[in-house]
C-alpha cells in the first residue's frame, strides 16, 4: 500500500474535477448541444409552468379532472390488455406455427399502423351507425332491432387498441423470431408442455421487447385527440384542447400537459419497478430461427381465423368502409391537385424521417463516445417529445423560433434586406417539430439494434487504430442498418399520419393528406375524408411492407 | 515497456472497487499471465491498459510515455496495442481478409502483410470466407492475425481460449503462443486457468478482489506462494489448523499461518520405506479410482477430514499418513 | 424496391421544394413588380370556397394564399407572430372567435361603404372589425313519427320534464353549442342558463358524442326524439352522396324555435382584416368580394348556408323550410359570453 487513505482520495472533489477535465470531450459537448436543441420547445413549455395555472384551474379540478384521469387510465388499461392479447397471440402464432397464408398475414398484421387511429374511429362509427354498413346488413337479415353503439368509452378503447396493437406485435415477433428458439427448445426438452413453455418462459423473456411496444401504445392512446373527441370521451388531451381554446387559457393547458407527462412517467416507472427483478442480459449468441410446427387441418383453420381476426378488425373492415365512402365521393374530391398533395405528403414525410433518424443517430453515438457517464442519462431527455401532444410541441416550437425569426428580421432589416419569417411558416419549423416529436420513434429501434452489436466489436476497431467516426461508418452502421431503416420507416408512417402539429406549423400552399382528411372530417364530411385517408394508407403501406421484408431478412 | 502505478477503478462511485491500487510492470518481449477468478478485475485491468476504460486514479505508461493518468488520456486507437477478445469480436459483415486488413489500411504493402498474417496463423486459404463460416478455433486465429497485423507493441489476450473445448484448447494455446513468440511482441494473457498460465507465461500476476496478491515467475509461485489463496490456485492445499497440528504433533510458530499441499501428504506404503517427520493415523472413508492412482478420503481421530493421493492399490482400512517440514508453506497471518 | 422508394422521395421532395421555391420567388417578385397577394387564415375548408377564391383571383389578379386550420389555432398563431404576421384576413365559422380575435387586438376597423350597407348591423362588429359572411340557424330536428311540432316551442322549453330521455345533443366542446349557450346567457341571464344546461343534461337520451349529423341519424334510429342541429348540416345531408343519409334527413322534421319571441338563434361565418395586414387594400377587396352577389350565391348553393345579403335568395333546399324570424342579438355577445358558457357546461356536467 503506497498511499494511505487512497480510497478517500479517489473520489475527492479535486480528483473528480481532474477526471471531468480529462474525460470531457467534444462528443460530450455535442451531445449536450443536441439535447438542448431537442428539448428547447419542451423547456419553453416547462418555464410556463412556473407562471402558475390560469384562473379556471380550480374549476377544472372541481368538475373535469377526475373524469380526465379516470377516462385516461381506463383507456390505457383496456387498450393495454387488448393490445397485448392481439399483439402477443398473433406474434407467437406466426412465429411458432405453420398455417395457410401465414407469410401474408405476417405483414398484414402490421398494416393497421398505416391507418391513423382517428380515421379508424370514423370508419367504425360509420360501420355501426344508423344507416351504416352493419345496420344495412342487419336490415337485410331482418335483425334490425339489433343496434350496437360503439361511440362510447369501451368502443374507443376497442378502436384504439385494434389500430395500435401492431406496436406490440412487431416487437414481440422480432423477439420470438430471432432470440427465443434455443431457450424454447431447451424448455421443450425438459418435458415442459408447449403452453407452459410459452407462459413460463417465452412471455417473461419477451417482456422487455413487449413493454417497449406497449409504451408506444400508451403514448399514442394518451395523445389521441381525433377519435376521443368524436366518440365523446373526455381525456387529458381533449382537456388540453378545451382549456386552451374554449377556456382561452394556455397556462391551464400547459398545466394539464405537465400532468399528462407525469402520468406517462409514472406508468413507465411503474413498469420499471415491476420488472426490477427480471433483468436479463439479452442472449447475444445468434439463436437459430424458430422451427414452425405443422398442425392438423382443423387446427390450421382455427389458427388462421385467430390470426386473421385482428387484421380483419384493424385493417380490412375500416378499409372496406373507407373504400365504400370513397366510391360515393370520388368525383368531388379527386383531382390533379390532390395528386400533388399526395406527393408533397410523401416528400415531407420521407425528408423529415431521414432528418429525425439522423438526430437519433447523433444522440445515440455522441453520448456513447462521450465517456462521461452522466451524459448518457442526459441524452435520454432528448426523447421526451413523444410523450407530449403535438399541439403543445407546435406551440413550444413557435415560442423560441418566432423570437429568433423576429430577431433575424431585425438584423436583416439593419442591412436593408426585408424578409418574411425564415423559420416559421417554412419547412424548417415543420422538420424541427417532427424531429422533436418523433425522436423516440427513431431512437428506440436504433438503440436496441445498437445494443445487440457487442461492445467488443467496436472496441476491437478502436484498438486496431480506427477512430470513432470511421468505426461508425465502417463497422457499426453496416451492423445496425436494419435498425436504421426500420426507424426511418416508423417515423415516416407517423409523420404521414401526424395532424395537430402539421396544422399549426405547415407552410402556405403545402398540404398534407392528413390535413386534407382532417379538414373534411372536422366539418362532418367524414365520407369525403375517405379518399385522403386511403391515400395515407397506401403511401404508408409501401414502407410497412418494406419494413417487414427487413425484419424477415434479419 | 508497460508500467502500471496504483491503478484504481470503481464503477459505482467508490462503493466498491473493481480494481484497487494495482501496481506492476512488464518487460519487453515477456509474456505475463494475469490470473484470477471471474470478478477479480482481470478484464477491467486490461481494458484500462487498452484505453477502453478510464482509470479513477493511477497511471498507465508505455515505454515511459503516459497513456492514462488523472490529467491525461490517450485514445485506444493511438496506443499500438493488439487485443483479442474472449468472443473474438470479428466484424461479421467483413471477410476474413478484410478483417485482417482493417487495422492496417494505411500501411504500404497491406495486402501482402495481411496474407502473411493469415499464413502465419495457417488460414491462408480462408481469406474470402466470412467469420460465421469458420469454426471457433479458426475464428480465434483470425482474431489473432487481425490483432498482430498492425505490429502492436503489446498484445493483450482476454480469456482467449475459454470458449473452446478442452482438447482444442491445449492444442490451440500451444499453436497461438508459438506464433506469438515468432513475433517477439510483449504479451498480457488474461486467464482463469492456472495450467494455461503456467505453461506459457514468464511471469504470473495474481488478482483477488481487484488487488494484486502476488507477481512472480511461474516456477516460484508454486514454491513460494504469498497467501493460502495463491497456493490453492496451483493445487489443492490444506491449512494446518490447531487440530491438524496436534494430530501430526508438529511444532509451529503461533504468529504465522501454515499450510500443506495435499499432494505432499504421503501415505504409508504397504511395502517399502515411509520416512516423514510428522505422522498420524487415519481411517479411510472412501476410495476413488483414478486409473493410475487412487484418491482417498480420510478421517483423523480428531474428526478432521483430509484428501490424499497414492499409487498404492492395496490400502488397508486404517493407515498412517505424514509430511516433512520442508514442504510446509508459511504465510503472514493477516494475509 | 429501395431505388423505387428513393426515386419517389426525390420527386416528391422536388415538388415540395418547388412550391417552397415558388413561394419565396413570389415574395421577392412581390417586392419588384408588386405582384398582388392576399394571405388568408381560414377555418372554412369547403371546396366551394376554393371556387370563390379562384373567381376572385381571375377578377382582380390578386393571388389568394390560404392557411387552413381551426380558428383557435389560427388565432394563437397570429398572436405569436405579432407585428410580423403575414396574415391579411382571418375567416372563422362563428362570431365568438372573431370577437376573441378582436379582444386580442388581432383585427382592425375597416371603413368600407359596401360592407356597411350590405351587412345588417347585428351581423357585424360594432367597430367594424369583422363582418358576417353567411348565416347558420341552430334549429330543432325531431322524429316525425314520435313528436308533434305543436309540442315544440322554444329552446327554453326543452328542459320540460316531458322530454326526459328524449333529447340528443353533441358535446359542449363544439363551438355551435357554446354559442347557443352564450345567447341563452345573454337573453335569459346566468342563473337560468345554468338551470337550462342542467335541465338539458337531465333530459338527455345518451351522453353527448358524435357530430350534428350523427345526432340526426340517431334520432331516426330511435335513440331519442329530438336534437339541436345546425341548419346547413341538414342541407348537406339532404344532398349527401350516401343514400342512407338522405333517407335519414328526410325522416326528421325541422322546427325553428322561439318564433313567437326573440327568434331562432343564428350564428355567422365571418371575416376580419388582420391588424398587421401587409396587404390591407387587397384584404378589403377580398372581403367585399365575399359579400358580392356572385360569392354569396356560391356559399348558399354549395354549402346550404343562409346568405347575409338580403337580395340573394337561399338555395332551393333551405328555401323550402320557409322564412323564419331570427334572433337579432348582437353577435358580439356570443364572444363575450363564450367562456362563461363553457364553465356553465362543465358545472352542469354537459360533457
Amino acid at each position: 500500500m503506497k498511499q494511505v487513505g487512497n480510497k478517500q482520495h479517489v473520489f475527492s472533489l479535486k480528483t473528480r474535477l481532474q477526471r471531468l477535465k480529462r474525460d470531457g470531450n467534444k462528443w460530450s459537448v455535442f451531445t449536450l448541444a443536441i439535447v438542448f436543441f431537442l428539448a428547447l420547445p419542451i423547456m419553453f413549455i416547462g418555464v410556463k409552468l412556473f407562471s402558475g395555472p390560469g384562473e379556471t384551474w380550480s374549476h377544472i379540478v372541481d368538475y373535469l379532472l377526475p373524469e380526465y384521469i379516470w377516462n385516461s387510465l381506463y383507456l390505457v388499461l383496456v387498450c393495454s390488455i387488448l393490445a397485448l392479447i392481439f399483439g402477443i397471440s398473433s406474434a407467437w402464432f406466426v412465429s411458432r406455427f405453420e398455417f395457410p397464408l401465414r407469410k401474408q398475414l405476417e405483414w398484414l398484421l402490421i398494416l393497421p399502423l398505416a391507418i391513423p387511429s382517428y380515421i379508424v374511429g370514423y370508419a367504425y362509427a360509420g360501420i355501426f351507425d344508423y344507416g351504416g354498413s352493419l345496420d344495412l346488413l342487419f336490415r337485410q337479415m331482418d335483425f334490425d332491432f339489433i343496434r350496437i353503439d360503439i361511440m362510447n368509452k369501451a368502443g374507443l378503447a376497442f378502436v384504439l387498441s385494434i389500430s395500435l396493437f401492431p406496436y406490440v406485435y412487431v416487437s414481440a415477433r422480432a423477439f420470438f423470431l430471432n432470440q427465443a428458439n434455443n431457450l424454447f427448445e431447451a424448455s421443450k426438452m425438459l418435458g415442459v408442455s408447449e403452453g407452459k413453455s410459452f407462459f413460463k418462459l417465452m412471455l417473461p423473456l419477451a417482456r422487455p421487447a413487449i413493454v417497449a411496444g406497449l409504451v408506444l401504445v400508451w403514448m399514442e392512446v394518451l395523445n389521441d385527440y381525433g377519435a376521443a373527441s368524436y366518440y365523446g370521451v373526455n381525456t387529458f388531451t381533449t382537456g388540453i384542447f378545451r382549456s386552451w381554446f374554449s377556456l382561452e387559457e394556455p397556462e391551464t393547458a400547459v398545466y394539464l400537459s405537465a400532468l399528462l407527462i407525469a402520468i406517462i412517467f409514472a406508468l413507465i416507472l411503474f413498469e420499471k419497478w415491476q420488472a426490477r427483478k427480471v433483468k436479463f442480459t439479452s442472449a447475444k449468441t445468434n439463436s437459430t430461427q424458430m422451427q414452425r410446427r405443422v398442425l392438423t387441418k382443423s387446427m390450421k383453420c382455427l389458427l388462421f381465423c385467430v390470426v386473421f381476426l385482428p387484421v380483419l378488425l384493424g385493417f380490412v373492415l375500416p378499409l372496406l368502409q373507407l373504400i365504400y365512402w370513397a366510391v360515393l365521393t370520388a368525383s368531388t374530391v379527386f383531382d390533379l391537385k390532390f395528386l400533388i398533395t399526395s406527393l408533397q405528403s410523401f416528400g415531407i414525410a420521407m425528408a423529415s424521417s431521414i432528418i429525425t433518424v439522423f438526430f437519433a443517430l447523433l444522440l445515440i453515438y455522441f453520448s456513447k463516445w462521450s465517456t462521461l457517464r452522466f451524459i448518457k442519462n442526459i441524452a435520454r431527455i432528448g426523447v421526451l417529445g413523444y410523450a407530449i401532444p403535438g399541439a403543445v410541441i407546435a406551440i413550444g416550437i413557435m415560442l423560441p423560433t418566432l423570437a429568433l425569426d423576429k430577431w433575424l428580421i431585425k438584423i436583416l432589416g439593419d442591412f436593408g434586406i426585408t424578409s418574411g419569417f425564415i423559420i416559421n411558416g417554412t419547412l424548417i419549423a415543420l422538420f424541427y417539430a417532427y424531429a422533436v416529436r418523433f425522436l423516440a420513434v427513431a431512437y428506440n429501434p436504433i438503440d436496441s439494434t445498437a445494443l445487440k452489436v457487442d461492445s467488443s466489436i467496436s472496441d476491437s476497431s478502436k484498438v486496431l487504430g480506427v477512430g470513432n467516426l470511421k468505426t461508425f461508418f465502417k463497422i457499426e452502421f453496416p451492423l445496425i442498418k436494419t435498425g436504421v431503416f426500420s426507424a426511418i420507416i416508423l417515423v415516416f408512417i407517423d409523420v404521414m399520419k401526424e395532424l395537430p402539429l402539421t396544422l399549426i406549423l405547415k407552410p402556405y400552399h403545402i398540404d398534407t393528406l392528413a390535413v386534407k382528411a382532417f379538414e373534411y372530417a372536422s366539418d362532418e364530411m367524414v365520407m369525403e375524408a375517405s379518399i385522403p385517408s386511403l391515400f395515407i394508407i397506401f403511401t404508408a403501406m409501401i414502407p410497412v411492407i418494406f419494413l417487414n421484408k427487413l425484419l424477415i431478412k434479419k | 515497456m508497460l508500467t502500471i502505478e496504483s491503478l484504481s477503478k470503481s464503477f459505482d462511485n467508490g462503493k466498491s472497487y473493481a480494481l484497487e491500487d494495482v501496481t506492476f510492470s512488464l518487460k519487453a518481449g515477456q509474456v505475463c499471465a494475469i490470473v484470477g477468478e471471474s470478478g477479480s478485475g482481470k478484464t477491467t485491468l486490461v481494458r484500462l491498459i487498452a484505453g477502453l476504460e478510464r482509470p479513477d486514479l493511477g497511471t498507465v505508461k508505455m515505454d515511459g510515455k503516459v497513456m492514462a493518468s488523472l490529467g491525461k488520456f490517450v485514445q485506444p486507437e493511438k496506443r499500438k496495442i493488439g487485443l483479442v477478445f474472449q468472443e473474438y469480436a470479428l466484424f461479421p459483415h467483413l471477410t476474413v481478409l478484410d478483417n485482417v486488413l482493417y487495422g492496417i489500411s494505411k500501411v504500404k504493402n497491406k495486402k501482402e502483410r495481411a496474407q502473411k498474417m493469415l499464413t502465419l496463423v495457417g488460414l491462408e486459404d480462408m481469406g474470402q470466407r466470412y467469420p460465421h463460416q469458420l469454426s471457433g478455433g479458426q475464428q480465434q486465429r483470425v482474431a489473432l492475425a487481425r490483432a498482430l497485423a498492425p505490429e502492436p507493441e503489446l498484445l493483450i489476450l482476454d480469456e482467449p481460449f475459454s470458449n473452446l473445448d478442452a482438447m482444442l484448447r491445449t492444442q490451440l494455446r500451444n499453436e497461438v503462443f508459438d506464433i506469438i513468440r515468432k513475433t517477439k511482441v510483449s504479451v498480457l494473457f488474461v486467464t482463469h486457468d492456472t495450467q494455461d498460465a503456467l505453461s506459457v507465461a514468464d511471469e504470473i500476476l495474481i488478482l483477488q478482489n481487484g488487488k494484486v496478491v502476488q507477481k512472480d515467475a511461474a516456477s516460484n509461485l508454486y514454491v513460494n506462494p504469498n497467501t493460502l489463496y495463491v497456493a490453492s490456485l496451483f493445487g489443492s492445499t490444506v491449512r494446518i489448523n490447531k487440530n491438524l497440528q496436534n494430530a501430526f504433533k508438529c511444532p509451529l510458530k503461533e504468529t504465522c499461518c501454515h499450510a500443506i499441499r495435499n499432494e505432499k501428504i504421503k501415505v504409508n506404503p504397504s511395502s517399502g520405506d515411509f520416512d516423514c517427520e510428522y505422522i498420524t493415523s487415519a481411517k479411510v472413508i472412501k476410495k476413488i479410482e483414478l486409473g493410475d492412482s487412487v484418491q482417498l478420503l480420510l478421517k483423523l481421530e480428531s474428526g478432521e477430514q483430509l484428501t490424499v493421493m497414492t499409487q498404492d492399490k492395496n490400502i488397508e482400512d486404517t493407515i498412517n499418513i505424514g509430511f516433512n517440514s520442508k514442504d510446509i508453506l508459511e504465510f503472514d497471518q493477516e494475509r | 424496391m429501395k431505388k423505387l422508394l428513393l426515386t419517389i422521395t426525390a420527386i416528391s421532395l422536388l415538388v415540395a421544394c418547388k412550391n417552397e421555391g415558388e413561394k419565396k420567388e413570389n415574395s421577392t417578385v412581390q417586392e419588384a413588380s408588386k405582384e398582388q397577394v392576399v394571405n388568408v387564415y381560414t377555418h372554412r375548408h369547403y371546396e366551394s370556397d376554393q371556387d370563390i377564391f379562384e373567381r376572385f383571383e381571375k377578377k382582380t389578379g390578386i393571388k389568394v394564399k390560404v392557411i387552413n386550420a381551426s380558428a383557435d389555432e389560427l388565432i394563437q398563431k397570429m398572436k405569436m407572430e405579432g407585428a410580423q404576421s403575414p396574415a391579411d384576413v382571418l375567416i372563422t365559422v362563428d362570431a365568438g372567435r372573431l370577437t376573441r380575435a378582436k379582444d386580442l387586438e388581432l383585427l382592425q376597423s375597416i371603413d368600407s361603404e359596401i360592407l356597411k350597407t350590405s351587412i345588417p348591423e347585428h351581423l357585424r362588429d360594432v367597430d367594424d372589425q369583422w363582418f358576417g359572411l353567411t348565416k347558420r340557424a341552430r334549429i330543432i330536428a325531431y322524429a316525425k313519427d314520435r313528436v308533434s311540432p305543436e309540442d315544440l316551442s322554444t329552446y327554453e322549453d326543452l328542459i320540460n320534464k316531458k322530454w326526459k330521455g328524449k333529447i340528443l345533443v353533441r358535446s359542449s366542446s363544439n363551438i355551435y353549442n357554446q354559442s347557443l349557450m352564450a345567447s341563452i346567457i345573454a337573453n335569459d341571464g346566468d342563473e337560468f342558463a345554468k338551470e337550462w344546461a342542467e335541465g338539458i343534461v337531465a333530459n338527455m337520451g345518451r351522453s353527448p358524442k358524435g357530430s350534428d349529423r350523427d345526432q340526426v341519424k340517431a334520432i331516426v334510429a330511435g335513440e331519442g326524439d329530438l336534437t339541436i342541429v345546425n341548419s346547413y348540416y341538414i342541407g348537406r345531408m339532404l344532398n349527401s352522396p350516401d343514400p342512407e343519409e338522405v333517407k335519414a334527413a328526410n325522416q326528421v322534421g325541422l322546427y325553428f324555435p322561439n318564433q313567437n319571441d326573440r327568434g331562432t338563434h343564428i350564428n355567422v361565418s365571418g371575416a376580419g382584416v388582420a391588424k398587421h395586414a401587409p396587404n390591407k387594400e387587397n384584404a378589403i377587396l377580398f372581403i367585399e368580394f365575399l359579400i358580392s352577389e356572385e360569392a354569396q350565391q356560391i356559399f348558399t348553393n354549395s354549402n346550404y348556408e343562409y346568405p347575409v345579403l338580403a337580395n340573394v335568395p337561399p338555395v332551393e333546399t333551405i328555401k323550402n323550410w320557409g322564412n323564419f324570424k331570427e334572433d337579432d342579438l348582437a353577435l358580439v355577445k356570443l364572444g363575450e359570453n363564450n367562456k362563461k358558457a363553457v364553465l356553465i357546461f362543465d358545472e352542469a356536467g354537459w360533457k
